[in-house]
């Protein structure tokens, strides 16, 4: 059968190891290097030889996984979502040996949308994720305060309580349980991180790959209670954070006002595929005779233009796909909340369609299908 | 007329008195329009309006405390596609005037009708400080720049030496402050166009106090060249120890293993035209096999890889026009230096080449420009081989 289908006989499995959730983490990837069952584990690691520098690598050398190892693989931070780096390791085409990626669900989100719409594919690609309690900003690097806020995070985990320092959008977060990965580090609202760790067992392949790992088989999920907890606060958050910005015309025109134009809310968003954004393209170039047409209509106008107009264009684009994972709002050098904004925009857009975008990768995004029914109301 | 230069009296204050000037010099149709930096509706920032209306043209600000949005950009976006048919004042800062001046070189922007007005500039805030509290900003920029004081400002700004007309001879008015007190200004036209537009606008040549504008030149000439003597010695020292910190292949990789591949420098850089650039186009995205080759080779490989290679690409192109204005550095989410380390590398690069960028619309681009003579280094001319046996055949 092909990799990565789940067998109608395979029920999924709990394994819980005797080491911490880092050293389990860490265990499992190093020896899917060694054994040759994967080719390379997508990560976070070290960049540089200073603490500073965080991003994604693809590492081939099991030693990146050894407890003082380059790679990161649960630090609580994010350079670039994921799901977008998938995309581009996998646009090119399929990958010919097995590939481990450890990724969050949002990023896990993101890379079920991207597939949806074919940017990239699931061949050989094994997704390992967890339960999440956030990510710090990136000024958390860059003040190098990440280090001295990690403790604090994993005693948060075990709790099930979200340090405030972590992303807003984090903080406002219900989907940190990921869907459709093959193996699940079961971290949020779990006991005793550092000495022992929960592995959920999705998919056939997961549980092959888990085989070396030593422990017992476990039922019964204790974290259950947390989750359902964190689930209502980070709801309350949300409400209180979505109530906070003017979504209307005028509070668009005022929080946008200071937006520079460097569109790198686009760049990092990994929904926002498009090999050239419409907005940058030769289409809003405009003649001299554009500009004085609109100042004696108007009496004055901005430049560049249409600053509000991008953000309304992107977010029609992308709004139903929008996983919230924060990277827009994060990247943004004046400051705007882009995240909060565009995830009250997508809640009410994705309601509206019953859609949740990167639930079920076999679920089509709502305007890209067209029901038979739906043709009834142009022509009979 | 006194072609050197006017007095602009300063009753109100600076801001005010240049506002009323241009509305002066609408009013008589000397321009038509003015693009000029105005406080953003939430009073949080600066934006480039294109102004008609004289009533908007009262919430202007000519010198405000941030560069959101580089001047020279606007100028581009105004005019990459032709010719202006109204007459536009743009009053920006020297550094955004030399960025127009470079993208009117690389044919993406059109200076006919435009006319370029800049202004003694002490720099500006670093985006991120101003936003942190806008009120406040203001208010400490104000005091630093009546104190001469440039360390609240960009790196960039701290260490520039062409904040004045000197830098940038094209421009066609300058308004000049240093020197002078707090009672007047000097216009010195840069053109042409510029003389023209003084002898219109028919200003006094001399203050309030009767001083003539001769005394009043001298004075700013003098001040401008001292402190441009301390900010090239200023930009020296920081160059050598930033060269320091930076050189060779192991310290570049290091300043930038933040980098998170936003490339919010390149969108900000008003010298990046390119509409898509090379390292975001298809002829880097490759085939898995491709990156894993490459990971297993080195053991790991960053992802998504090139992040130096697209820094120092991006160097390579744009480095010659690069006018030093850290729009790429207050962009950066990362806090990465990479306008002092585009600087440097442009300081040299255009040293060698004996260029400065944006100094005159006139100075051919190096490497864009031939001339006869480098011809030599590849082929010998025809008419030197043959001329002899032309003349005797003949």
């Amino acid at each position: 059968m092909p990799e990565g289908a789940t067998s109608s006989a395979f029920t999924p499995e709990r394994l819980r190891t005797n080491q911490g959730a880092e050293e389990t983490v860490r265990q499992l990837l190093r020896s899917l290097l060694q054994s040759g069952q994967v080719e390379a584990v997508l990560a976070l690691g070290k960049t540089g030889t200073e603490e500073r520098g965080v991003a994604y690598s693809l590492f081939t050398e099991p030693d990146a996984f050894a407890m003082d190892g380059d790679a990161l693989p649960l630090l609580p931070f994010m350079p670039a979502n994921g799901g977008g780096l998938l995309s581009r390791l996998t646009l090119g085409g399929a990958l010919a040996r097995p590939v481990a990626a450890v990724i969050r669900p949002c990023e896990l989100r993101a890379f079920i949308e991207l597939m949806k719409l074919n940017q990239g594919g699931l061949d050989n690609v094994v997704l390992i994720s967890s339960t999440c309690a956030g990510v710090y900003p990136l000024g958390t690097a860059v003040n190098g305060n990440l280090d001295e806020r990690v403790s604090s995070y994993w005693e948060g985990m075990e709790h099930g309580e979200l340090d405030e320092a972590v992303r807003p959008t984090c903080r406002a977060c219900e989907s940190f349980i990921p869907e459709g990965a093959d193996i699940t580090v079961a971290l949020f609202g779990e006991e005793d991180l550092d000495r022992q760790c929960t592995l959920y067992l999705n998919t056939e392949r997961g549980a092959a790959l888990a085989q070396r790992l030593e422990g017992t088989t476990v039922t019964g999920n204790s974290e259950r209670a947390a989750i359902e907890r964190s689930k209502g606060e980070r709801d309350a958050f949300r409400q209180k954070l979505f109530a906070g910005v003017d979504v209307g015309m005028t509070g668009l025109i005022h929080t946008f006002g200071r937006c520079i134009g460097c569109h790198g809310c686009k760049t990092v968003c990994p929904i926002c595929y498009c090999q050239l954004c419409h907005f940058d393209s030769h289409d809003c170039e405009r003649e001299p005779g554009y500009y004085e047409g609109e100042l004696r209509r108007k009496g004055g106008l901005r430049v560049p233009p249409d600053t509000v107009f991008f953000q309304l264009g992107r977010m029609a684009h992308m709004a139903l796909s929008c996983v919230g994972c924060g990277m827009c709002s994060d990247v943004c050098p004046a400051d705007i909340p882009v995240s909060t904004i565009f995830s009250k925009v997508a809640a009410s857009a994705q309601a509206t369609f019953d859609y949740e975008p990167g639930r079920d990768l076999a679920e089509e995004i709502p305007l890209r299908t067209f029901k038979e029914e739906e043709f009834a109301q142009v022509a009979t | 007329m006194n072609a050197k230069g006017a007095v602009l009296p300063v009753g109100e204050g600076f801001a005010p008195a240049v506002i009323e000037w241009l509305k002066e010099a609408l009013n008589r149709e000397i321009f038509e329009a003015v693009l000029i930096p105005v406080e953003t509706p939430a009073e949080d920032s600066y934006a480039y309006l294109l102004i008609q209306n004289p009533a908007i043209l009262d919430r202007a600000s000519p010198l405000p405390p941030v560069m959101p949005v580089q001047g020279g950009k606007a100028i581009g976006r105004l005019t990459m596609r032709g010719t202006l048919n109204k007459r536009v004042a743009a009053v920006v800062r020297p550094c955004e005037a030399r960025a127009a001046i470079e993208l009117t070189k690389l044919k993406q922007a059109h200076l006919t009708n435009l006319f370029l007005i800049t202004l003694d500039c002490a720099g500006v805030l670093p985006l991120s400080d101003y936003l942190e509290d806008p009120a406040t900003a203001g208010a400490r920029f104000a005091e630093a720049v009546t104190q001469g004081d440039r360390s609240p400002m960009r790196p960039s700004c701290q260490i520039c030496h062409r904040f004045s007309l000197a830098s940038a001879p094209g421009v066609d008015l300058h308004i000049g402050t240093l020197g002078i007190d707090e009672g007047s200004a000097v216009i010195v036209p840069g053109s042409l166009k510029g003389e023209r537009i003084l002898e219109q606008m028919g200003v006094s040549e001399d203050d309030e106090r009767a001083r003539p504008v001769a005394e009043m030149l001298e004075r700013w000439t003098t001040q401008v060249a001292e402190v441009t003597e301390a900010q090239i010695e200023r930009r020296r020292q920081a160059h050598a120890e930033l060269q320091e910190a930076v050189a060779g292949a192991d310290r570049l990789l290091e300043t930038f293993s933040t980098c998170i591949n936003c490339h919010n420098c390149q969108r900000a850089c008003p010298v990046c035209y390119c509409r898509q650039c090379y390292f975001e186009s298809t002829a880097l995205k490759l085939p898995p096999d491709n990156y894993l080759a490459r990971a297993t080779a080195k053991g790991a490989l960053r992802f998504a890889p090139d992040t130096l290679l697209f820094h120092l690409g991006r160097a390579s192109h744009m480095a010659l026009s690069c006018v030093s204005c850290g729009a790429c550095e207050d962009a950066c989410p990362m806090d990465i230096p990479v306008g002092q380390v585009f600087s440097l590398l442009a300081d040299r690069a255009q040293e060698a080449l004996g260029y400065v960028a944006g100094r005159n619309v006139d100075d051919p681009l190096p490497l864009v420009a031939y001339e006869m003579e480098e011809l030599h280094g590849v082929e010998q001319p025809y008419v030197e081989i043959y001329r002899e046996q032309e003349v005797q055949d003949a």
